[in-house]
């Protein structure tokens, strides 16, 4: 899976390039995200501008690499399409992620934290 | 009622190839004139339930059939998802509780069927001959033109 990042300060931007995070794509997003923490990034922007599929597996892999940051730092989401919106309001997650319309935003949220 | 139309997709038991069911439903689902929404939650669950067909009843073993029989009614559409491995045990079937201020209490598997459960208006699974059936009904609301 495709994944593209930038730095932003020290605040790492994470976008996937590929349309679906799914059972196929799972374990490689979390894998990557997880040597990205486990290098010392510890707030992390996930852009899913480009995303238009999640299913329970990459819900489960987002889930986890928040787990792992742990509480020194955070990862927040931004430009959510509607559709995959919609999964995050039905399992609750929209509860656990803070979730931004634009990139800026999610970036200026992290700036300063701990 | 009469079925209207019905079509039949197989897979081989392969985590790689769910994604070509999950494009084949939501083909039939933009041919029924749904929502962008309606259409997405149609595939998701189907593409859950085949997921945990090939994870769980095949334990992850490739080689193995995954039928989706696709029905549509007049008034719903109907999938069979079926397979020959390890029966489901209704036991798992449960609520997604957790408190979304204790990170640790989140879950990162296991969501499947609560999706399921929750955006199907019907479910219901059986054991026929050694092999599985998970059924999904869902009514069809049209996406409504102004007169």
């Amino acid at each position: 899976m495709q994944l593209h990042h930038t730095r932003n300060g020290d605040v790492l931007i994470v976008r996937p390039l590929e349309k679906r995070i799914d059972a196929a794509t799972a374990a490689e997003f979390k894998e990557n995200m997880s040597n990205w923490i486990s290098a010392g990034n510890r707030r992390i922007v996930l852009n899913l501008k480009e995303v238009d599929f999640i299913d329970s597996s990459g819900l489960g892999a987002i889930v986890s690499s928040l787990k792992k940051i742990g509480t020194e730092g955070d990862l927040v989401i931004c430009t959510v399409k509607e559709t995959v919106m919609s999964l995050f309001r039905l399992t609750r997650m929209n509860r656990v992620f803070d979730i931004f319309a634009s990139e800026d935003e999610a970036v200026k949220s992290l700036s300063g934290k701990a | 009622m009469e079925t209207a139309a019905n079509i039949t997709l197989m897979i081989e038991s392969r985590i790689e190839n769910v994604s070509l069911l999950g494009g084949a439903v939501r083909g039939i689902a933009n041919a029924l004139s749904l929502d962008e929404l309606s259409c997405y939650q149609l595939e998701l669950c189907v593409v859950e339930a085949v997921s945990n067909a090939t994870k769980h009843a095949y334990h992850s073993e490739t080689g193995h059939p995954v039928e989706v029989d696709v029905l549509l009614f007049q008034d719903r559409i109907t999938f069979k998802i079926c397979d020959e491995g390890e029966s489901l045990k209704p036991a798992k079937v449960r609520p997604l509780r957790f408190d979304p201020q204790k990170l640790e209490t989140v879950p990162e598997s296991g969501m499947g069927l609560f999706i399921m459960h929750a955006l199907m208006d019907e479910v219901s699974y059986e054991t026929v001959g050694g092999r599985n059936i998970l059924t999904m009904s869902k009514y069809l609301r049209k996406r409504e033109h102004p007169v």
